[in-house]
């Protein structure tokens, strides 16, 4: 394939890639952009203003989200590093019944879960709470992280823990000097996918948040609703930073062997 | 040393606590658009808490339509139980505040602020056939009107069958939100029937006949293919977007928010407004207290405040250009004419009277919904 | 050993309460809603009023996640093939630097970046105006069903393409040298030699990504205006707007037979494997 080929090809695939997201920093940096003009009117940064004036939803959102996540993948991994290491490691009873139990979040669409729990969480006054938000994301990212680790301890190399044991290591130590340090390259890999996909829920946060907890793309999906375009391109992009810094991070964590184990 | 820094510091709490005791926190939830919340937080909230300085304004806002509404109802639904309610201050609009009235949900406060002999409208006393006196005082009146643009349209039609002649004959040029995310879209649909049927007055009125929605089957039947020809937007901020872009020529807006959008450079300041014949409907939306409200004094006072003369002709009609919620006259004297006769540039005095319509009793929306989503989209 | 045994099911126990608690719980409470009438009792009424008001709209939640997933797997296959395939290092580089952009947007941010984007006098349609490819007149708008299904190919195909490429890059070579040398063609390589070997993996990413796209809300919310929609939208409605549980919940009920499928062929092979 000569280069031009190649470049018509790679051309219309940077549009069709780049093109949405460019979009969006367009409209970040645009103060008015109406018919028939094909780019924006006058660029400005008066939305930024807007956005982060200290009155602003902006500033109180991102903190609530960041919060919401942070307590998430805290919660998560405490759940999910037991859970992963027995999978991985130790014979389970019904060892069969549990693993389906943690595929079904995955095998089901989850809206008209969301639907009941927020109405189940009413009777416990959990509906419109932090709290309540943050379990939602927990059980949401659980399934991540404990696929995640367990493949991660499972990757570790069983004779370095026998090695231990022989050695004269206790159950607790080898798993804390030994298994432990070695998955956790993995385990940080689900505590990113975690945080993430924490900081981008929107559905269950639509019906388990609203109207109290506002989570940055609830704010992004009311401003975009309400036409507000600018500041739902701002809100997003500040919605991306982390995704992005996180996606330069992750390649170091994203072995093919590793992922390869992900949903398997 | 110990102990008198321990001593100490229990006096400094016995100190500080009525302190931070007394500061109110005063829970404003509000239904409707993006530009509801911004009210209460930009114009009332400083307002109130230069007058009360020990109160905070907490402003809320839960979403257009109503579903916005609804979610109010649930909220306040959720804690009946309870002594005291998270939401002191409610702006809802009419279905709902019957539906809440009805289960003794709001407290009777009309009665106990001044401003309440202000307000003698029929919006101020019926919610779609519930009698809600004493429940509720309007916070404005909005009327929905068609807004098009004169460089994309020589004539505009003047009722809904010129507008459906219109829509056929120019494809994709008309765009409306459907029932779904915002009550423009609603209003038209409401206009749309009673256009096509022969007994609109009862549907507004009453009384309730279970087989008067049979009748509508021609008139959905039209609107199905009119919207064949016509762009579904996604909400009332949608259409104006839409409108905006010269995507569309045409669609039935709130004139608040036609006026709000055109000021803020997000209209071209040469598209106007057509209310078509036999009309379109317009409503209240309300300032409700909930009966067990934890801040109830708070709350009154805020209300009052909000539907004084000044701040009505300041806030509601100058700076968000809605028709107010109180009686004119008690608003007219306090703004100077230009401003007043801004509110009536395209449809005139006599226009709303005659074309502004209000929406049926709540069985007959309730109707006109369903059978929007049975005989329409599906 | 029994005592290890007794251990392991101590260490899951939480995690498997809080998806027992959070997610089967209320899932079998949307089975049981659905069935049940507004006094209480067993009714097949909300099916009917389901199925009354949002038949059009179940027959497209099929078609766009239907041709959603074909053209995610046509497109995941033609990015992994490449991958492992392509023969201009730099070419290949490229590849992997572009195509893994959508991956990490979450779908309330590629709705938004697509509302402007795919609308009538958007970007897309502004460029190629400028292009001269098309005139004023004749760009069309994309937001309704068709934009739903672009949103979903764009967000999900870096998934799936990672996991393919992913598997096709751990594939023996000597299968693809052997052919090559026989002198078969890239094309031929791909889809005889290639596609079969990563087949499970494949799968896997598509049914993953079909219960996805048929959880996703903002999408469908914020591109596609009315009917027809996704169900995702109608469920919302009829809980925001009326609270009617019923309907929803029989909604909810429809989209997981249309899931079942797919999600039996999930669980069975998940379980087998490991």
């Amino acid at each position: 394939m000569t280069w031009i080929g190649r470049g018509i090809i790679f051309g219309l695939l940077a549009f069709i890639v780049l093109g949405p997201l460019a979009n969006l920093v367009l409209w970040a940096a645009a103060e008015q952009w109406y018919f028939p003009h094909k780019l924006p009117v006058t660029y400005g940064t008066k939305f930024w203003a807007q956005v982060f004036k200290p009155r602003g939803d902006a500033l109180v959102s991102l903190v609530t989200s960041v919060w919401i996540a942070l307590a998430t993948v805290a919660a998560s991994l405490a759940l999910a590093v037991p859970a992963g290491y027995a999978l991985a490691r130790l014979k389970l009873p019904w060892r069969t019944a549990i693993l389906l139990a943690f595929l079904l979040p995955q095998a089901f669409p989850s809206l008209a879960v969301y639907i009941n729990i927020a109405r189940l969480f009413y009777d416990f006054r959990l509906n419109g709470t932090m709290t309540g938000v943050i379990m939602v994301h927990t059980v949401h990212g659980l399934v991540f992280a404990v696929w995640i680790t367990a493949a991660a301890f499972a990757a570790v190399d069983r004779d370095l823990e026998l090695a231990a044991r022989n050695l004269g290591a206790s159950g607790v130590r080898t798993f804390l000097t030994v298994s432990l340090p070695l998955a956790a390259p993995g385990i940080m890999a689900s505590a990113i996918f975690v945080f993430l996909e924490s900081l981008d829920e929107f559905t269950g946060t639509f019906f388990v948040g609203v109207p109290d907890v506002i989570t940055l793309p609830l704010l992004m999906f009311t401003a975009s609703i309400a036409g507000n375009y600018q500041i739902a391109a701002i809100t997003a992009l500040v919605l991306l930073v982390p995704s992005v810094v996180f996606m330069l991070v992750i390649e170091r964590f994203l072995k093919a062997d590793v992922l390869s184990k992900v949903g398997a | 040393m110990k102990r008198n820094l321990a001593l100490f510091a229990i006096a400094a709490a016995f100190v500080a606590a009525p302190a931070i005791a007394q500061q109110t926190t005063l829970n404003v939830v509000t239904a409707g658009d993006q530009n509801m919340v911004d009210y209460i937080k930009d114009f009332l909230a400083p307002r109130f808490e230069k007058t009360n300085p020990k109160a905070v304004v907490k402003a809320v806002g839960t979403g257009p339509g109503d579903s916005g509404s609804q979610k109010i109802a649930e909220k306040l639904q959720a804690q009946k139980g309870n002594a005291a309610w998270d939401v002191d201050v409610a702006v809802i609009h009419q279905k709902m505040a019957g539906d809440l009235v009805r289960e003794g949900l709001l407290a009777p406060y009309v009665r106990d602020v001044s401003t309440g002999r202000l307000v003698s409208s029929e919006a101020s006393k019926n919610a779609l056939g519930t009698n809600v006196q004493g429940y509720v005082i309007p916070m404005f009146q909005s009327q929905t009107a068609i807004a098009w643009n004169p460089a994309l349209v020589k004539n505009p039609p003047k009722n809904y069958e010129e507008l459906a002649a219109w829509a056929k004959a120019n494809p994709k040029k008309f765009g409306y939100n459907g029932i779904k995310g915002g009550m423009s879209g609603v209003a038209f649909v409401v206009g749309w029937v009673y256009a096509n049927t022969a007994d609109a007055d009862k549907l507004m009125k009453g009384p309730y006949d279970a087989n008067t929605k049979a009748k509508w089957d021609g008139a959905l039947g039209k609107l199905k293919e009119f919207n064949r020809s016509v762009v579904i937007t996604p909400g009332n901020a949608g259409t104006l977007d839409m409108l905006n872009r010269g995507e569309i020529a045409m669609g039935p807006v709130w004139v608040d928010m036609f006026y709000t959008w055109m000021a803020d450079g997000k209209l071209p300041p040469n598209m106007r407004l057509q209310l078509i014949g036999p009309g379109m409907p317009g409503q209240p939306m309300y300032y409700v207290i909930p009966a067990k409200a934890a801040n109830m004094e708070a709350a009154k006072k805020f209300v009052e405040m909000a539907t004084s003369p000044a701040v009505q002709a300041e806030g509601i009609v100058k700076k968000f250009n809605w028709y107010p919620g109180i009686d004119a006259q008690h608003v007219k004297s306090q703004l100077d004419d230009k401003t007043w006769n801004k509110l009536f540039v395209d449809v005139t005095p006599q226009e709303l009277a005659s074309k502004g319509k209000v929406f049926p009793i709540k069985p007959y929306f309730d109707d006109i919904l369903e059978s929007y989503e049975r005989k329409v989209l599906n | 050993m029994q005592d290890r045994g007794r251990l392991g099911v101590l260490l899951v126990a939480p995690a498997l309460a809080a998806v027992l608690v959070l997610f089967v719980y209320p899932l079998g409470y949307s089975l049981v809603t659905a069935f049940q009438a507004k006094g209480g009792g067993f009714t097949f009424g909300n099916f009917a009023k389901a199925f009354e008001f949002y038949s059009v709209d179940i027959g497209f939640t099929l078609v766009i996640i239907g041709v959603s997933t074909v053209l995610i797997a046509l497109a995941s296959i033609a990015i992994g093939g490449y991958l492992t395939l392509g023969e201009n290092p730099r070419a290949v580089a490229l590849l992997r630097w572009l195509y893994r952009w959508p991956l990490f947007i979450p779908f309330v941010v590629a709705a938004q970046c697509m509302r402007t984007f795919l609308a009538k006098n958007g970007l897309m349609n502004n460029t190629l105006v400028s292009l001269g490819i098309l005139e004023v007149e004749q760009t069309v708008g994309f937001l309704d069903w068709r934009g739903i299904i672009i949103t979903f190919v764009w967000k999900q195909t870096p998934f799936v393409a990672l996991l393919v490429a992913g598997a096709m890059a751990s594939l023996d070579r000597s299968t693809i040298e052997a052919a090559r040398n026989l002198g078969a063609g890239r094309l031929r390589i791909l889809f005889e030699i290639l596609v079969p070997q990563i087949m499970p993996t494949l799968v896997v990413g598509l049914i993953l990504s079909f219960v996805t796209m048929m959880s996703v809300l903002s999408v469908p919310l914020m591109i596609s205006g009315e009917s027809p929609t996704m169900m995702t939208v109608d469920m919302a409605f009829r809980i925001n707007n009326y609270g009617d549980y019923g309907t929803a919940n029989a909604l909810g009920f429809i989209s997981y037979l249309l899931t079942a499928a797919c999600a039996w062929v999930y669980l069975k092979r998940a379980v087998r494997q490991s």
